[in-house]
């Protein structure tokens, strides 16, 4: 949310919400840090979130044309992801009849009203920035969003021919009449609707005489999701280059699909369903069919949203609104095409580089470079690796080279979401067909990912590994590789531990941070680790690893409360953590509580954030920044300062219930000095950034650092020249030229 | 490269585990990993006498995902124990016919005593700190479901152990009718067990003065410490004791829920925490090491020292001795006696030892059966043989298998029963061939050392066995009369010979 409309969003009185928080007492004078006003709404702060995404697709003085189609298509997907989850979760729970209260004391009503007036501003806003700024800029750059009717004579028999035999042969036009019920209309298509009436009435008369009103009938098609949506047409005679939008060429010839009509209105829609899986694992015999039926089930969830066209007819809208059961709280008039995510093909055109940020190369891993083998450099000491400024090659190498390793014994691994062609996958099943002990946790419940997940599970027990389907009502988020390999003197773990999924393509664009180590005790908690997961016991105790459900939570709670015992004493204490989300409140009282005692909290929070910063009596100690940048930022990093012997973890669990309470997690602690001092420097520059960051203002809005006579400090940028930094320059080879007298006879 | 993988796995009445271990010269013990899966074999052994098709399955499935875990660290030996689940079940042997076929695993069933022992050995693998705790009067203190093994030490030496019927679930099922009339479930558990424990410290304490305790167990017992220090941790009597109140002055629902677990769980831990407690006080000790150890512990080190992996600077054996000489002395045994015939028995074993393939452990059970072998003349001297078979069959010797004190009550009663050597068809009941052979092989050997020292005078003063063409030679130096020995001998040999195929030949020097 760009700070201007955020602090609109937050007219309601803040003032007033601080002061009743600190009267909100003991009655000794402590405040109630656990009281609804100290909390912000998740889903609120989540808008807000996607607000920061869409002020850097405004933000035309930093951020590079095509970057910005690039933040906007994000802020569509991650909106469509919000309502299909988020806000179908409230409809249920209003369905449900029921009546709990979220952290800020709103109920599931009260939030979908709140959400429905936010999110039309935010979509007012999305189409703001798309018509008023980016078109106009794309037209400056070169590049003309064309309407059908507005087309060149050789666009015109380009697209024509383009429709013929592209396009024709896979729509599948249907109407609606007595004999044919409402067809079934898919989650997230895009469609065009139409009234028709048969040319055969038209001109009829009524018995009275008077000239017959037509009769309409409701006709729709499917844009086909197979083709792509941005079809690139020969240029303009001013060497302009030209795209349509497939929907538009479609309403183009939509005559032609209905040829015995006339075609008296149209209107692109698109529905959103409710798309939460809802699967009763106790009942579920076998988990991973349970999943396949649900994710056919979700095509057809209910309604949540339906967006229009603005200016759309009021008969067609009427049939749409009946068909799909619409409430005008959840029905969007849009205006400009549907679906912006299509802005991320303009984003891929060939060209326009210069509208473009330059292709980042990760650097390679310093430390494993000229090491025989990942092993090999491992053992010589713990190796951080922080994506996407350095390559995720030595992950991928971590797992290939034990594939072939014949001194490796076994491989184990969990994975959440992995790309297409994932050589992860590839070589796991290749260590499976050498013979090595591979097993895999496999979760298939990681959302939107199911279906994918359930393929490649399905190749890797086919490859003879050992797949586990996730746990019974806990979703396993950690991510761990553990390889066992003989050595002379034993067996020896090596341990892979890392914030970010197993994913070669993600990698590229998320930051994450990574450890290889094979430390005694970390390999024999990541031994624990898999014999909790595949449902032996559970560990009597961690060395190293803080593990969620059962002990992260405590552990956390422990170390902030320390920070608190030390402040109180005297001592300097402080928090510096970061991470994707922070909405448990358990962690956020002990947050408040350790501000009250004087804490120094610094948080880098980069989307949902329930706690509220800088409130008197509260949380005057707290600090709250949000960077938005080129990469999605998802490490997370937990620093607590320990009187003076500082204490660094890091891992793939946020402070959110979710994580904490109802997924498999690992936080691991970084020992190394020298690596504990790597970690705490990436943090430092992230809190020094004063060009990505936002600062969340004790009002709940988010504004942008004031940098004014400050040096710019962009920490995503910075860090890619500190890794490429760490490369040794090749040196030039110069030839060598020598005369070489020869042998006197 | 002297490092093997060895996988250890026991198998409870609650739960089986598996412990995965590297066993080298260089680093001794190291733990690798370990698993437990519930199982409660036990619930269908103490109810239906039997292991049902259903747990067995079970079983087999867990047994096969074990093996998944040993490939994943290159496992090449393992040993499966199996306690009182399968040793009271009457479908045992084909349980474990049935395991065997399905999972190549063999299950040995491992004898109270033997678990003992191999509990006893799991703590003694912490080496130097089990060595300097026992230097002082130390109790081991082994809390099971079933029963409780108290085993004292003094001066580095095994001088008591003691079962008594105190275990966990035993105490729970005796008040599971009660229970509800109180609300002081330790106080009930506390007046049930007192007098067991009076009587306990009148018989085997008395002039005793033990400092040490170290409080092992089973899974439970790892549980009800688990939440309150990293294992293997000594204390003092008063930490213990602060501890303790925390924990066991609760009801049942309320130590669940302060530890985790469930109440049915707690009704478990609470008798053991009591009983503990009682322990602590009765004993009088100041010093609590919890080491935090299991079974498997136990059985990996005795692979490491059979395998020559592990030289442990704490002798078993000399336990298992003393245990026997305790047990002789109890009995009224000629101690002079005893100590000549172990020494010409050993002498005697160690020269036709390789010859008939017998091996070092056949030793040991011969000593014992030297220190026990006329126990029997404290209750009978006119059926003496079969009144120390019967003592012997009824006596738990520490360290030692059911099917080892079979042989040495046998060994003992040919000893003294007047027998046609071989006979087949006089084969014992409780020995297999192999075994019914091996101990009329040790009987041999103990009635012709028995025979060099029949009038209990102890006349040799030197001893030297040989084999030569197929005859034993035996040459003894004395300064007296040596003419009753020498006719015993003649009686022996008979039988010496028809067993070892080699012909006693004794000379005897008359020295100045």
């Amino acid at each position: 949310m760009a700070p201007s409309d955020s602090k609109k969003m937050s007219s309601t009185s803040k003032a007033a919400e601080a002061n009743a928080a600190a009267k909100a007492s003991d009655g000794a004078g402590v405040p109630d840090f656990t009281a609804p006003s100290n909390f912000y709404n998740r889903e609120i702060s989540w808008l807000g979130f996607n607000s920061r995404c869409l002020s850097e697709a405004r933000d035309s003085k930093i951020v590079p044309l095509f970057e910005r189609l690039k933040f906007l298509s994000i802020t569509e997907s991650n909106l469509d992801e919000f309502c299909m989850v988020r806000i179908a979760s409230l409809k249920d729970q209003v369905h449900a009849g029921y009546k709990g209260v979220d952290i800020a004391g709103m109920n599931s009503q009260e939030q979908l009203d709140a959400l429905s007036v936010k999110v039309h501003e935010f979509v007012h806003d999305q189409y703001s920035t798309f018509n008023r700024s980016i078109v106009p800029a794309l037209l400056k750059a070169g590049l003309k969003i064309a309407a059908f009717g507005e087309l060149e004579e050789a666009q015109k028999n380009f697209l024509h021919k383009y429709y013929e035999e592209v396009i024709y042969p896979v729509l599948t036009p249907m109407a609606l009449d007595s004999s044919r019920p409402f067809p079934l209309v898919r989650n997230k298509s895009l469609n065009i609707g139409a009234l028709i009436s048969a040319k055969e009435n038209s001109g009829k008369l009524s018995r009275k005489g008077k000239k017959k009103k037509p009769e309409m009938e409701f006709a729709t098609v499917q844009v086909p999701s197979v083709l792509p949506r941005v079809i690139e047409l020969p240029a303009l005679s001013d060497g302009t280059r030209t795209v349509i939008l497939l929907e538009e060429v479609i309403r183009g010839y939509i005559g032609e699909l209905f040829q015995r009509y006339d075609v008296v209105c149209t209107c692109a829609y698109r529905v959103m369903r409710n798309a939460d899986l809802t699967i009763d694992e106790e009942e579920a015999e076998d988990l991973l069919l349970e999943i396949q039926r649900q994710i056919k089930k979700r095509q057809w969830g209910e309604v949540i949203k339906l967006e229009v066209e603005e200016g759309v007819d009021k008969k067609l809208l009427k049939v749409l609104r009946r068909e799909f059961k619409i409430a005008d709280a959840d029905l969007y008039y849009i205006p400009g095409p549907l679906d912006l995510t299509f802005c991320m093909k303009l984003y891929g055109l060939d060209g326009f580089d210069e509208y473009k940020e330059k292709p980042y190369t990760p650097a390679p891993v310093q430390d494993f470079e000229g090491a025989a083998s990942v092993f090999d450099a491992i053992r010589q000491k713990d190796i951080l690796v922080h994506h996407p400024y350095m390559s995720f090659d030595p992950v991928v190498s971590f797992v290939s080279q034990a594939a072939v390793d014949p001194d490796v014994l076994a491989i184990k691994q969990t994975l959440y979401r992995v790309s297409g062609n994932s050589p992860i996958i590839k070589a796991l099943a290749t260590a499976a067909d050498n013979g090595k002990q591979v097993t895999v946790l496999v979760e298939l419940k990681a959302r939107f990912d199911e279906e994918h997940n359930i393929a490649w599970a399905k190749t890797l027990e086919k490859a003879g590994c050992h797949v586990i389907y996730g746990l019974l009502g806990l979703k396993v988020h950690s991510k761990i590789t553990m390889v066992v390999r003989r050595e002379e003197d034993g067996i020896r773990r090596y341990v892979h531990l890392g914030t970010g999924n197993y994913n070669d393509s993600t990698a590229k664009i998320y930051t994450d941070l990574g450890l290889f180590t094979c430390s005694e005790s970390i390999g024999q908690d990541a031994t624990a680790v898999f014999n909790m997961l595949s449902g032996y016991s559970e560990p009597d105790r961690w060395y190293k690893l803080l593990v969620a459900p059962i002990w992260l939570k405590d552990g956390f709670k422990k170390m902030i409360r320390r920070e608190a015992e030390n402040a109180k004493a005297g001592k300097p204490a402080f928090i510096r953590a970061k991470m994707n989300s922070l909405c448990d409140p358990e962690i956020i009282s002990e947050l408040y509580k350790a501000s009250y005692a004087g804490v120094q909290i610094d948080l880098l929070v980069r989307g949902i954030c329930c706690l509220k910063a800088g409130q008197p009596g509260i949380s005057e100690n707290i600090r709250v920044r949000s960077i938005v940048g080129n990469f999605l930022e998802h490490a997370r990093i937990f620093w607590f300062s320990n009187d003076g012997d500082d204490e660094v973890y890091m891992g793939s669990a946020d402070w959110m219930p979710r994580n904490l309470d109802r997924r498999v997690e690992i936080v691991f602690p970084v020992d190394s000095e020298e690596l504990k001092e790597e970690v705490k420097h990436i943090l430092t520059t992230e809190f020094e950034d004063n060009v990505k960051a936002h600062l969340l203002l004790p009002d709940g809005s988010y504004e942008k650092i004031d940098k004014r006579g400050k040096k710019l400090v962009n920490s995503q940028e910075q860090f890619c020249k500190e890794a490429w930094a760490k490369v040794p320059k090749k040196k030039g080879t110069k030839k060598e030229r020598r005369f070489t007298p020869s042998e006197g006879i | 490269m002297a490092i093997t993988q060895f996988a250890a796995i026991d198998i409870g009445s609650y739960n089986v585990s598996m412990e995965i271990f590297e066993v080298g010269r260089k680093n001794g013990l190291r733990s690798l990993t370990s698993v437990r899966m519930p199982l409660e074999l036990g619930k269908d052994t103490f109810a239906l006498k039997k292991i049902s098709m259903e747990k067995l399955g079970e079983l087999i499935r867990i047994l096969t995902d074990y093996k998944r875990i040993m490939k994943e660290y290159g496992v090449t030996d393992l040993r499966a124990c199996a306690k009182s689940a399968f040793r009271e079940a009457e479908n045992r042997d084909l349980i474990i016919d049935h395991i065997l076929r399905a999972t190549g695993i063999r299950v040995d069933i491992l004898s109270n005593s033997e678990q003992r022992f191999l509990g006893y050995k799991s703590i003694a693998s912490r080496g130097e700190e089990f060595q300097k705790f026992i230097e002082k009067g130390t109790a081991i203190v082994d809390i099971g479901g079933g029963s409780a093994q108290i085993s004292l030490f003094d001066k580095d030496a095994l001088v008591s152990t003691q079962n008594l019927l105190l275990g966990s679930l035993r105490i729970r099922e005796n008040l599971s009718r009660i229970d509800r009339e109180t609300l002081r479930y330790d106080a009930l558990i506390e007046e049930l067990i007192r007098s067991e424990l009076v009587s306990f410290r009148k018989m085997y304490l008395k002039n005793r003065r033990i400092e040490n305790i170290i409080l092992v167990g089973d899974y439970f017992t790892n549980l009800i410490f688990q939440n309150r220090s990293d294992m293997n941790k000594t204390e003092t009597r008063d930490e213990f004791m602060e501890w303790y109140k925390s924990i066991a002055e609760g009801s049942p629902r309320e130590v669940g829920e302060e530890m985790g677990i469930s109440s049915e769980v707690s009704t478990v831990l609470i008798p053991m925490a009591v009983l503990y407690r009682m322990l602590i006080n009765e004993f009088d000790v100041q010093t609590i090491w919890l080491p935090g150890i299991q079974l498997t512990d136990g059985i990996a080190y005795d692979y490491g020292e059979r395998k020559k992996l592990i030289k442990s600077s704490h002798d078993f054996e000399n336990d298992i001795l003393r245990a026997a000489r305790n047990m002789s002395r109890r009995y009224a045994s000629n101690k002079q006696h005893n100590e000549a015939l172990v020494a010409a028995s050993e002498t005697i074993f160690n020269a036709v030892r390789k010859i008939c393939g017998l091996v070092p452990r056949d030793r040991l059970l011969l000593k014992v059966a030297c220190y026990l072998h006329d126990c029997g003349k404290y209750i009978s001297m006119t059926d003496t043989a079969e009144s120390s078979y019967n003592i012997i069959m009824s006596t738990e010797i520490i360290g030692l298998s059911d099917r080892e004190r079979s042989i040495i009550a046998n060994v003992v009663r040919f000893n003294t029963r007047s027998m046609a050597a071989y006979n087949p068809a006089e084969r014992p009941k409780d020995l297999s061939t192999g075994d019914y052979m091996l101990a009329l092989r040790l009987a041999a050997i103990l009635r012709l050392a028995g025979s060099l020292d029949i009038s209990y005078k102890q006349k040799a003063d030197s001893l030297k066995v040989s084999v030569k063409d197929r005859e034993l030679h035996i040459s003894i130096g004395t300064k007296e009369d040596y003419t009753l020995e020498r006719g015993f001998f003649d009686v022996n040999s008979e039988f010496f010979e028809e067993i070892f195929d080699l012909k006693p030949m004794l000379k005897v020097r008359t020295l100045g």
